[in-house]
């Protein structure tokens, strides 16, 4: 198993958005109609026809001028993720190559039980088809040698896919050239994620940017200990009642020697 | 489990079909959600055409689980989710009996504490498993918060996963005698001078004991 990942430098990103054109081909993603709400991004957020957005924010330099701060946002393939912890059917897997998080819609019952698990909010159902839908991080191309579709589109290097080692060595000598508040994102959370930033500033600075992402405490505990425990609750009732009947017996009538020979045992 | 002179009515016909369309689709409930929460019981899906026709029928049976619930605690609310101190206190102190060697366990009613707590358990849980898993289903609350229906879907599950065997044990072969309260509605005098002597001797003196082949002295001892 060679783990990869994806590498989003937010420094290097122009927010072409060719990724986001090349996410919708290679998954052949019909494109879905937009309102004008005052920013390039677009559209607003990610959506079952929609598996990664360019984020657009315009955030104050220090020299008082106005900058663009630019993320890529996608499914960051979890090492520990929610989302396969609490699916029913095996729809949501891990890739054993590659680490990622695929999804094979074939099985997906839309139960929507992931799209309540997920710490970044990223699987997205639709009510036309009760799926729920999310990157994969181009598993088809992986199976076939070839990069995820927005890694491949990419023109500035801002994108970039390889071994695990060497993505988290190149991003942590790329921080150190950036200076400043750069840093790692995604190394630290949930195991690992997949797909990991960049990011030239605070992640704090960037919106809608989870801070301490971590596999939910309510999924944690509804998995992790509520659902053995009612296997072993149920079993443990059943023992009892066994061990009750041969040792304690059950509870009859105080005339039940008489009553029984009348009423056929009872 | 048939009907003879001088045996006594226990429940109308009214009660058990609420109690057995709420257990029918209680177990079908069960089954399915086992089949949801565990990958090795998938095949449970199968069976019904698919995990997508299991997560269906789990989804509607709920509806008619919720109707009768709403029977269910209407009409037994106040004869079973009532605890009557101090009297109830003495039977859970010595756990009626069941569980260690009591020379005169107190008195039952209608319904021992014991029973009490299994209708309380049943009627909390109940609509909680009802009102958590439709906020599943349509998730209208903020996602932190929807995030904890799922948990309290997982508790309500284990309360009365557990208190179902409980029931089905001392409704069966713990205290034979009495399945045919939920059967055929009519019990042993024996039985009941055994299990609930203190409702027997109500209904005598309240004449409204019915017993089988006898003229009605008096409304049923079900609910009204």
């Amino acid at each position: 198993m060679a783990e990869k990942i994806k590498l989003y430098d937010d420094a290097k990103c122009t927010a072409c958005r060719g990724c986001q054109l090349a996410c919708k081909q290679w998954n052949a993603l019909k494109a879905g109609q937009t309102k004008q709400w005052g920013s390039y991004q677009n559209p607003p957020t990610l959506q079952p026809n929609n598996y990664m957005i360019i984020h657009f924010q315009d955030v104050k330099d220090d020299k008082g001028g106005v900058k663009w701060l630019f993320r890529k946002e996608a499914c960051m393939h979890c090492t520990d993720a929610a989302c396969v912890t609490v699916c029913p059917s095996g729809a949501l897997y891990y890739n054993k190559e590659f680490g990622t998080v695929g999804l094979n819609r074939d099985l997906c019952i839309g139960c929507k039980n992931c799209t309540a698990a997920c710490p970044f909010e990223v699987p997205k159902y639709d009510a036309t088809t009760d799926k729920v839908y999310k990157c994969d991080m181009c598993e088809s191309r992986l199976a076939n040698n070839m990069t995820p579709a927005c890694v491949k589109a990419c023109p500035t290097g801002a994108l970039s896919w390889g071994d695990k080692e060497a993505q988290l060595k190149k991003a942590a000598a790329r921080a150190k050239e950036l200076g400043g508040s750069a840093t790692i994102y995604g190394d630290k959370y949930v195991g690992g994620t997949h797909l990991m930033y960049v990011l030239s500033e605070k992640p704090a600075t960037y919106a809608g940017v989870q801070i301490d992402p971590s596999v939910p405490l309510s999924i944690t505990l509804w998995k992790g200990f509520l659902k053995p425990v009612s296997l072993l609750a149920a079993g443990g009732i059943l023992v009892g009642s066994f061990l009750h009947y041969l040792i304690h017996g059950p509870k009859l009538p105080d005339d039940a020697g008489d009553a029984g020979k009348k009423e056929g045992g009872e | 489990m048939t009907m003879r002179p001088g045996m006594i009515q226990a429940t109308d016909a009214f009660e058990r079909i609420v109690h057995w369309t709420m257990a029918i689709s209680c177990i079908i409930l069960f089954i399915t959600g086992l089949g949801m929460m565990f990958h090795s019981l998938n095949f449970i899906g199968t069976i019904m055409g698919g995990l997508k026709s299991l997560k269906y029928v789990h989804n509607w049976t709920a509806l008619i689980f919720g109707f009768s619930l709403i029977f269910a605690i209407s009409m037994w609310w106040k004869e079973a989710g009532v605890i009557e101190m101090p009297d109830d206190l003495e039977w859970i102190k010595c756990a009626g009996g069941y569980l260690w060697h009591v020379d005169n366990p107190p008195e039952s009613g209608k319904y021992n504490p014991g029973q009490k707590m299994f209708f309380i358990a049943v009627a909390l849980c109940g609509p909680m498993m009802v009102v958590t898993g439709l906020l599943m289903m349509f998730q209208i609350l903020p996602v932190g918060l929807t995030r904890w229906m799922y948990t309290l879907h997982a508790v309500g599950f284990v309360t009365l996963f557990a208190f179902f065997f409980v029931h089905v044990y001392l409704g069966t072969i713990g205290n034979p005698g009495s399945l045919q309260a939920m059967t055929t509605g009519w019990v042993t005098r024996g039985w009941a001078k055994k299990q609930h002597p203190k409702w027997l001797r109500e209904m005598e003196e309240h004449g409204t004991l019915v017993v089988y082949g006898e003229e009605k002295k008096g409304a049923p001892g079900g609910h009204h």
